[in-house]
């Protein structure tokens, strides 16, 4: 068990660098030769392609908020795994906020709500209001435009929707869907892949598709989105 | 506050802690045990825990000793604690939300048998306004509500309400203020006022619910004088036992340091005052003798010499008296290396001259103060070299204490699934005599990049079954910090400590398991708006278990927080 845990508190340590690494090659900036290489050659004066700049030429601090958007969603949920056996698929609406965080990467903030229906008959709740809240970032990268990756953390907020006289004081531990009569809150991450396909003045449609995993146990609890966003630039 | 002394009191623990602290953010100010490993941090709850670093100077958990630079620290029980702090943080909006990861939301639906149990989260929002004319106004709700299910079973029987600002979740405390301040170049004044609801942990390993309504926090500096006063209307209560008290309380403190002069003459004074005064009524459970502690002190530092420094404090009353002092050698090296030879010797009546002195449990009365003293030595080299983006160092010592604070366990009882002691606090009248080791090596670039690999060990030998807490004998760190484009900050921290106990719970220890644990926090910042978004994992490797008697499981959890500065 100690051992397992030792390999994968390398594999993170690993991950922590990797994803380190990817998020500085994000930004990099396309042409001029890096001041600094993540070799750490900072001496070396010939420009080398495979090198990672970790000091773009346009700081965060020129880029963040330069642009903004807002937009509307819509679209459909669908549980995962085993998730599959707890909840139906369930239409979605929301706003989002995104804008300029650095050279080639947004950041964004989207805030969804849904309804799910449970999946197994006759409990004694009839439904689930949800309200999602996400953080995360995209990264436009230049080979794949317009299509852009993020990734980032969500929040869920969920409450039953039921009867309170089907409701027991013991219901909260035994009942299946029993917690949810209570505000549950759980947090998760989530990756998504952001297609923009029409453009129209200062407005933009596009395709947003998105995989959550919710950090729930005893399992944690995976849904993939797909939604169709209105999205107006603002300045 | 300004206070040189007490840098250069614990400068040596400052260089190792520094070394071993990664960036990760604790959930709250107050709770940096969570993100430590270098030592046994043991956390019971947000305002229960034990925390030594290894190759501390005694057995003692750190919180448990008053010292100068604690003055403004909240006294819990006989810890001084920063949490919960009313310490005004800078002009700036912000909330913070976060959760103990495993609730079971949809899994709910299809989980019949061997349902988790809840899982609780934590809820934060204040602001502090810019100054107008040197005027400014705060306020600030705050609670944390981990580590809290595991016990809510027992404590919730105790209270009449749901014990908290917010929700049902029966939190460890749950805490607000506003006020309001004034600052100049020459004063900075702040007076807040608030509620507050705090389960204190006793030596019986009794939570004792405390509401405050109100309590008040004044506070000024002007120059080198700082001043604190507190007034507390402390509301108590046992349901099952139908019993009620009220105790009111003033407390304060006067601080003087000159530290402006220090870099001139090479000395450093500072003197100064803690009081408390009590009005009792009821059950309140605890007792003051007399109902009122003035705990007056002066300290200094100086450099006699070039290479050597001397810094000490004494505080002194009619009833206890305690010295803290050290020497401290550094001989002349080439400029990026560092050694220093140093001894340090703390001495006393007791951990905490300003703590309460008898806990009454049912009939039964637990004195909280022993009778004679404690002395305490270590020595410890120190060494550190450093190359342009390479370092390594360590550090050595022994230490000795004889007289060490202990609890004598006269009888055990269980009840409602906890477990509860009677006794006294006593001391182990023999010398205790410890070594330890510690090793690092880190590496840099620039403010991008830092990476730190640490190890140590502490051998300790002495009568183990009188321990309070038998330490970790060992732990192994690797941090790693990022921060990239001015923008991006991402620390991790993944450690292993060794095995710690918990010696007079039962007639078996109960024993902490030595485990990996894993931190991480990722920080958007836009600097030029001053807005911070943070996101932090605690605990991720670790399993789920108990760390102190009667406390709440230590879960994996992730708290953000969103913070606009002014």
């Amino acid at each position: 068990m100690k051992l397992n845990k030792f390999i994968v508190a390398c594999v993170l340590m690993l991950a922590g660098i990797v994803f380190a690494d990817a998020t500085s090659t994000a930004s990099a900036p396309a042409a001029p030769a890096p001041t600094a290489s993540a070799t750490g050659d900072s001496q070396s004066t010939k420009p080398e392609p495979q090198a990672v700049s970790l000091e773009p030429q346009a700081s965060a601090a020129d880029v963040a908020f330069s642009k903004g958007f807002v937009s509307i969603e819509g679209g459909e949920m669908y549980p995962f795994g085993d998730l599959i056996d707890a909840v139906n698929n369930a239409f979605y609406g929301g706003l989002g906020f995104r804008y300029a965080y650095m050279e080639h990467v947004d950041g964004f903030v989207l805030f969804n709500y849904a309804y799910f229906t449970p999946y197994p008959e006759g409990l004694k709740i009839d439904g689930v209001h949800q309200f999602t809240g996400k953080l995360g970032v995209d990264w436009r990268w230049s080979a794949i435009r317009p299509l852009a990756l993020g990734v980032g953390f969500a929040c869920s907020w969920t409450r039953a929707d039921y009867d309170d006289e089907k409701i027991t004081e013991k219901s909260f531990s035994k009942d299946l869907g029993g917690t949810l009569t209570d505000n549950e809150t759980e947090f998760g991450w989530f990756v998504r892949a952001n297609l923009p396909f029409l453009y129209k003045d200062k407005y933009t449609v596009g395709l947003n598709v998105l995989w959550e995993e919710i950090w729930t146990l005893p399992e944690r609890s995976n849904m993939l989105s797909v939604g169709v966003y209105v999205e107006r630039r603002l300045w | 506050m300004r206070n040189l002394l007490a840098k250069c009191l614990f400068a040596a623990c400052a260089v190792a802690a520094s070394v071993a602290w990664a960036t990760v953010d604790a959930e709250m100010e107050g709770m940096e045990a969570v993100v430590r490993d270098d030592g046994t941090f043991l956390v019971g709850s947000p305002t229960y825990l034990f925390d030594r670093k290894l190759g501390s100077i005694g057995l003692h958990s750190e919180s448990e000793l008053w010292t100068p630079q604690k003055i403004r620290y909240r006294l819990l029980f006989n810890r001084m604690s920063v949490l919960p702090s009313w310490e005004p943080l800078a002009p700036s909006v912000w909330m913070k939300t976060g959760n103990e990861l495993g609730d079971m939301i949809y899994q709910d639906l299809i989980t019949a048998e061997d349902r988790p149990d809840n899982r609780t989260p934590i809820l934060e929002g204040g602001f502090r306004t810019p100054s107008f004319k040197g005027f400014w106004v705060t306020a600030r709700g705050f609670q944390d509500d981990h580590y809290s299910t595991g016990t809510s079973s027992f404590r919730k029987k105790m209270v009449k309400d749901e014990f908290s600002l917010i929700g049902e979740n029966y939190p460890l405390f749950s805490s607000g203020y506003a006020g309001v301040g004034y600052d100049n170049e020459f004063v900075n004044a702040s007076i807040l006022a608030g509620e507050e609801y705090v389960w204190l942990f006793s030596k019986s390993y009794r939570w004792i619910p405390v509401h405050y309504a109100p309590r008040v926090d004044a506070r000024a500096s002007v120059g080198d004088l700082s001043l604190s006063l507190g007034y507390e209307a402390a509301y108590y209560q046992d349901k099952t036992r139908h019993e009620k008290g009220n105790r009111i309380e003033i407390n304060g403190s006067v601080f003087y340091e000159n530290d402006d002069v220090y870099e001139q003459m090479n000395f450093v004074l500072l003197a100064g005052l803690s009081f408390r005064a009590l009005d009792d009524s009821g059950n309140v459970y605890t007792e003051l003798d007399e109902n009122r502690v003035v705990w007056p002190f002066v300290g200094f530092g100086v450099r006699p010499v070039k290479n050597v420094s001397v810094e000490a404090s004494v505080g002194v009353n009619d009833e206890d008296w305690l010295v803290q002092d050290s020497v401290e050698f550094s001989p002349s090296v080439p400029s990026k290396m560092g050694i220093t030879l140093g001894v340090k010797n703390i001495s006393g009546t007791r951990l905490n001259p300003i703590a309460d002195d008898k806990e009454y449990f049912g009939d039964s009365t637990i004195s909280l103060s022993a009778d004679g003293q404690m002395n305490m030595v270590q020595g410890y080299a120190e060494f550190a070299d450093s190359a342009d983006f390479l370092g390594f160092g360590g550090r050595a010592s022994f230490w000795a204490e004889h007289g060490a604070e202990t609890f004598e366990v006269s009888k055990t009882k269980k009840s409602g699934g906890a477990i509860y002691r009677y006794g006294d606090v006593s001391r182990i009248d023999s010398w205790i005599k410890a070594v330890s080791g510690e090793l690092w090596i880190g590496a840099w670039y620039k403010e991008m990049f830092n990476f730190k690999a640490l190890a140590g060990f502490e051998r300790i030998d002495g009568p183990s079954e009188r321990f309070e807490v038998n330490p970790s004998e060992f732990f192994v760190a690797f941090n790693v910090d990022w921060f990239l484009f001015k923008s991006v900050r991402i620390a991790h921290s993944i450690r292993y400590r060794s095995d710690a106990e918990w010696n007079l719970y039962e007639s078996d220890p109960m024993v902490v398991k030595g485990d990996w644990y894993w931190d991480a926090t990722f920080e958007q910042q836009f600097p030029k708006q001053k807005l911070y978004l943070t996101g932090s994992l605690l605990h991720v490797l670790a399993d789920e278990v108990v760390q102190t008697p009667n406390g709440g499981t230590d879960r994996l959890r992730f708290v953000c927080t969103l913070k606009k500065m002014f």
